[in-house]
């Protein structure tokens, strides 16, 4: 290695590894991959190969967000009119809680890290597979298990206290299946937890040779942040629900105040995981978006250390915060003013990580295929949610629009506006590495417009209601709330035809598509320098990395130089004696080192 | 159809001395993140026209500048920690009633699905609250099973009520009208019929409602703890129902709204309904006779209704408007042998009959 100069071959980008010879999917089209080395049902269903594990997540959790989409339209659609236009009362209860529980345990927490973080992230940092491939299996059947159980529990008994299952309401009130249903949260939080587990050792033990931490992906920065929290959270929500079901079944008093409990201790303990876990949801999108953005306007991202630091600082603040949803609960001035102060800190990483993005694009060549307008969306809608949050973070401001539909409004512009988009952003860039085809073009984008109309023209009019103080979860309303409403259900069909789009394209590209070849966006990430769809263990063999995760911008490649000890040293080891590169002289100098 | 499209509102009320202070904050939040968001979508469009891929333009290398990062940590910071200082001085006020509202406690007890409000002077109110515009009163509450919330949006004002302990807010209402009240804690099936009326009163409307005359809304009972909610026990218990109702074969004049109108009397002369005349009309009912119907209420004695208690019933009487009288349900049985009852029913046991043992 140490003979000589290593210079890239000319390239209009440059990859984390050195081009090897390149392999075209059109030049070997009977290539086996990880698609098609093995056949028949079972090699599916056993498989412990990482991105076959992906993609039966993909399925389940599409599924569970059809299912979760078609409560979220029944209940649009009952609040078209004052007194409920379709639904009982119960029945509304039940349709309200079913999207709002299968939406977060069942989508928006696994979505991510289950089918792109178990996809990328071996392939991103130039492993085989997980750290521990059975594990991983096991975990999806013990998620897909859970998931099950709690839709099947949904179906015949219901559930009716919200996604938040306040006692004393959950524990005593309740006619509904609330201990099934807690027990198919708890089953899947196991998966939660085994997931976590399994992230954790593969990046910190099966990262390539060269892929240093200052290397890494920024989605691996958000997927590990993740998966801290998953760890350190899910054995707390897992703990309360067990303590809910104990005292429904036996009656010993630990949050009903009548057998001498306290309902607000439930509170605390609910949402020192659910606080953190709504990082869960959304840090994984910002990952994706650090990859899409960067790609796209063939640019480094933007300060790689703040954004990645502020992904960790999300995961620790985040843990911090949880009493903001109980201001007005009775918690105690001093607890609230704490609660609060830690809020305003937390909302600070994420300012940022708006700001750098924005910057990222500053001097890029920007195109604008599917995946940019979904990461554009993402920006757009998800500053609209991270502003309004700070309303509800602010103590006085907070009581007025605490359980208002402002609060419906924030967190859907974070979680739909924000992970979906991601999610969506993530989904079309990597799609034609996942099936090695591509899919139309105009159809991915009008689909993109399609959703970010729909949705912000869905969760702008609750803004308004939220403020005139109509409460969430209610299917009667006063009549002069019924326009906004109105205009919301008619936002949100659109809206779900949005989401229907993907799957016909995407479905017609698996069959129609054409071969995406290798790299189709000619991006630097490792996991595009294999053949698309990869092959069983990722790579042919195992890659090198000599460089920083997005260097985009340097047209004609690195010119990579030992040094004198033998090692080859990349640009971010910033030396003008011994790096040169075609950039603008002195940028290269502001890399933090 | 489209009815519901008058006017629709657009911001909220502003009916109490806090809501004004609140709306400060808000606007103020409101502004600096339409000022932020503003920054961030001018460079975002600007970024994507001035930026898209031109041929031959290749992009820069850059990977940041502690300079600017440090900039946009420190500014939202600035700008997060007023939102923190002053919304914390907010919650203060939220929470710290004053002191001139300290012998004006309402209390408020909520229950599946109803709201349950006493006043200081133990007057009682069923999913309303009846408060005087531009006095202070403060407001504690607790609930009998599961969490509510005691909301009124008019007031930016909530606070969670909790079985098992006390939460507390204040009001000082500034603008007379009538208000939502809203549940909002999901508290279960009729989480959202769980809702009522603030009802802010001028002081001369406040005085007359203790008295128990005025009525706030069309509801058709007087508020509890009124004297004419005491006489319309009383009217029920006394079965003047019986013969006094709105239904075909009734024996007497209904009793809506005749207060201080001109009542026919046999004989060709009228009368005014006055407190008088109602008075005469139960004591001694043979006295003035209404024209068209037979004398047959028979007089009611002190023995029957006291003093104390023939004001309440007037006062109940005062209180009937058309349409409030109850009808004749299991609530209301119509008087035991009266004449009237309908054949099918079983005869039943003479309610004259002293019972063996004592009064009852």
């Amino acid at each position: 290695m140490a003979t000589a100069a290593i210079e890239t071959t000319k390239l209009d980008y440059t990859p984390q590894m050195l081009p090897e010879q390149e392999v075209s999917f059109e030049k070997n089209p009977e290539k086996l991959h990880y698609l098609n080395h093995q056949t028949g049902l079972l090699s599916w269903l056993l498989t412990v190969d990482h991105k076959r594990i992906g993609l039966m997540y993909l399925v389940s959790v599409s599924v569970f967000f059809l299912f979760g989409g078609i409560a979220a339209g029944l209940v649009r659609t009952n609040l078209i009119t004052p007194t409920g236009a379709i639904l009982e009362l119960d029945q509304y209860n039940k349709a309200f809680t079913a999207h709002g529980t299968i939406m977060l345990f069942l989508f928006l927490i696994p979505v991510i890290p289950g089918v792109l973080g178990n996809f990328l992230v071996p392939m991103m940092i130039g492993a085989k597979d997980m750290a521990f491939p059975k594990l991983n299996l096991a975990s999806y059947y013990v998620w897909v298990a859970g998931a099950l159980f709690f839709v099947w529990q949904l179906m015949v008994g219901g559930l009716d206290t919200g996604w938040t299952l306040y006692p004393p309401y959950s524990s005593k009130y309740s006619h509904t299946s609330v201990m099934y249903a807690g027990l198919g949260i708890f089953i899947t939080g196991f998966s939660s937890i085994l997931t976590g587990i399994n992230i954790i050792a593969t990046v910190h033990k099966m990262r390539c040779p060269g892929m240093t931490w200052g290397r890494l992906p920024l989605f691996i920065w958000a997927i590990y942040a993740t998966s801290v929290i998953q760890l350190l959270g899910t054995p707390v929500i897992a703990v309360t629900v067990a303590m809910l079901a104990v005292e429904r079944m036996t009656g010993t008093g630990i949050f009903d105040p009548n057998i001498g409990g306290d309902p607000i201790l439930f509170q605390h303990m609910f949402w020192f995981y659910s606080h953190p876990a709504v990082y869960i949801m959304i840090l994984p999108g910002m990952g994706v978006i650090n990859e899409v953005l960067t790609c796209f306007s063939r640019k480094n991202i933007f300060g790689y250390k703040a954004v990645a630091w502020s992904s960790v600082g999300i995961a620790v603040v985040g843990f911090l915060v949880w009493g903001h949803h109980m201001f007005l609960a009775g918690q105690g001035y001093y607890l609230a003013m704490v609660f609060a102060l830690l809020t305003m800190l937390v909302a600070v990483p994420s300012a940022i990580k708006v700001f750098n993005w924005t910057a990222t694009l500053y001097g890029g060549s920007i195109t604008f295929q599917a995946p940019m307008l979904f990461a554009i969306g993402f920006i757009i809608l998800f500053t609209i949610g991270g502003v309004t949050g700070l309303f509800l973070g602010t103590l006085g401001t907070d009581i007025h629009l605490h359980d208002t539909y402002f609060i419906v409004a924030h967190f859907h512009y974070v979680m739909v506006g924000g992970m979906m988009f991601a999610w969506m952003a993530g989904l079309h860039f990597w799609w034609p590495k996942i099936t090695g085809k591509t899919y139309s073009d105009f159809w991915s984008r009008l689909a993109a417009i399609v959703m970010m109309v729909g949705l912000a023209l869905t969760f702008a009019p609750l803004f308004v209601v939220g403020y005139l103080g109509m409460p969430r979860r209610y299917p009667n309303y006063p009549p002069e709330f019924q326009i906004y409403n109105v205009l919301s259900t008619v936002a949100a069909y659109v809206q779900g035809i949005g989401y229907m789009m993907p799957i016909f394209y995407l479905g017609a590209s698996l069959f129609f598509g054409k071969a995406a070849g290798n790299n189709p966006y000619k991006a630097t990430g490792l996991e595009w320098q294999t053949s698309s769809p990869p092959p069983p263990h990722n790579f042919e063999s195992t890659p090198q990395v000599y460089f920083g995760p997005y260097e985009y911008a340097v047209a004609d490649g690195l010119k990579i130089v030992p040094l004198n000890d033998g090692k080859i040293h990349d640009i971010h080891h910033v030396d003008p004696d011994f790096v040169s590169i075609n950039a603008p002289a002195g940028k290269e100098a502001t890399h933090g080192s | 159809m489209f009815a519901f499209m008058d006017t629709p509102p657009i911001l909220p009320e502003q009916a109490s001395e806090f809501s004004k202070e609140y709306d400060v904050l808000f606007w103020y939040i409101m502004g600096v993140c339409a000022l932020g968001s503003a920054v961030v979508y001018s460079l975002l469009i600007y970024c994507c026209f001035v930026f898209a891929k031109k041929e031959g333009v290749a992009p820069k290398r850059i990977l940041g500048s502690n300079k600017l990062e440090f900039i946009w940590t420190i500014i939202p910071l600035f700008f997060f920690l007023s939102f923190f200082v002053w919304g914390a001085r907010l919650y203060d006020v939220a929470i710290n009633p004053p002191p001139e509202s300290a012998d004006r406690e309402y209390t408020v007890v909520g229950k599946q699905w109803m709201w349950k409000v006493q006043h200081p002077t133990g007057h009682r109110e069923i999913n309303e609250i009846t408060l005087q515009e531009g006095v202070a009163v403060r407001i504690t509450g607790t609930s009998e099973d599961v969490i509510h919330d005691f909301g009124i949006p008019a007031f930016r004002s909530k606070f969670d009520v909790v079985p098992g302990r006390y939460t507390s807010a204040w009001y000082k209402p500034i603008k007379v009208g009538s208000y939502h009240l809203f549940c909002d804690q999901y508290c279960g099936f009729a989480h959202s019929q769980m809702v009522g009326k603030v009802n802010v009163l001028s002081q001369e409307d406040y005085a007359s409602f203790l008295e128990g005359i005025y009525r706030v809304r069309d509801g058709k009972n007087p508020v509890d703890g009124s004297p004419a909610w005491e006489g319309r026990k009383l009217f029920l218990k006394l079965q003047c129902l019986g013969c006094h109702n709105k239904e075909s074969e009734s024996r007497a004049p209904t009793l809506e709204g005749i207060y201080k109108t001109k009542r026919a009397l046999q004989g060709g002369t009228t009368v005014v309904a006055d407190d008088t005349y109602l008075r005469n009309s139960i004591r001694n009912p043979m006295l003035q006779v209404r024209d068209g119907w037979k004398p047959i209420m028979p007089a009611y004695t002190r023995n029957q209704v006291t003093e104390e208690e023939l004001l309440n019933v007037i006062s109940y009487l005062k209180s009937l408007k058309p349409g409030d009288l109850p009808s004749r349900t299991e609530m209301n049985p119509v008087p035991v042998g009266a004449p009237n009852v309908d054949t099918s029913a079983p005869p039943a046991q003479p309610s004259t009959t002293p019972k063996p043992g004592g009064q009852p």
